[in-house]
């Protein structure tokens, strides 16, 4: 059961949970370069414990997606031209 | 903050900074923490595989309470006034005011792109390959 591939709605929820959680994790990490109240930024580091931990747990649910590829070490196409 | 100068190095400006800087943090955590209990409850309800649900109900709770612990402190700070509701009406009106000032403001270079930078390893420079 635990190998089972995903069903195609269910790896696009996934999809946008992960991206959610990649955003956030961003913004906790960003932010508290920025915050000034030291109470704001421990709760913040908190949520990139967890988020971190989240992004781990979504990536191998994302696995089983039916269009899961190998993943290469660099954005394939370059940004800049 | 209302005459804002546009001297930014004038401490004038500096005043309350701390104290507008974080309601703004906290405010965007807040919404995000909800966000995120929003997102995963709809992802949960569209999820049937197990351990996919298994991963999704556990990081919903993980969510509710960092949103519970996020509401805390902002009540505590006094960021966030769910219950006295001029107070809160204020505290929205300065927060947009003081904002759109912000977005008034000429804070960048006018040309950010920085090309050159990123695109290439510093030996790229002499074409590809080291000194020699």
């Amino acid at each position: 059961m635990n190998n089972q591939v995903l069903a195609a709605h269910e790896s696009l929820e996934i999809h946008e949970v992960l991206n959610f959680k990649t955003l956030c994790l961003a913004k906790s990490k960003l932010m508290q370069g920025l915050v000034f109240d030291q109470e704001l930024r421990a709760l913040m580091q908190k949520d990139v414990q967890q988020s971190t931990q989240a992004i781990a747990e979504l990536q191998a649910v994302y696995a089983k997606a039916p269009f899961q590829a190998p993943v290469p070490q660099n954005r394939p196409t370059p940004i800049i031209e | 903050m209302k005459h804002m100068n546009h001297d930014y190095l004038d401490p004038i400006n500096s005043l309350h900074v701390p104290e507008l800087a974080d309601t703004t943090f906290a405010m965007d955590f807040l919404i995000r923490a909800k966000e995120g209990v929003r997102n995963l409850a709809f992802a949960l309800t569209e999820t049937a595989s197990p351990d996919a649900r298994a991963v999704l109900r556990n990081q919903l709770r993980q969510a509710i309470a960092m949103h519970q612990e996020i509401t805390e402190l902002m009540l505590r700070k006094k960021w966030f006034h769910p219950y006295e509701l001029q107070e809160q009406y204020q505290l929205d009106m300065l927060s947009a005011n003081n904002t759109v000032l912000i977005g008034q403001m000429n804070l960048f270079p006018d040309d950010t792109s920085r090309i050159g930078m990123f695109d290439r390893t510093p030996d790229d420079a002499n074409h590809g390959g080291a000194l020699t």
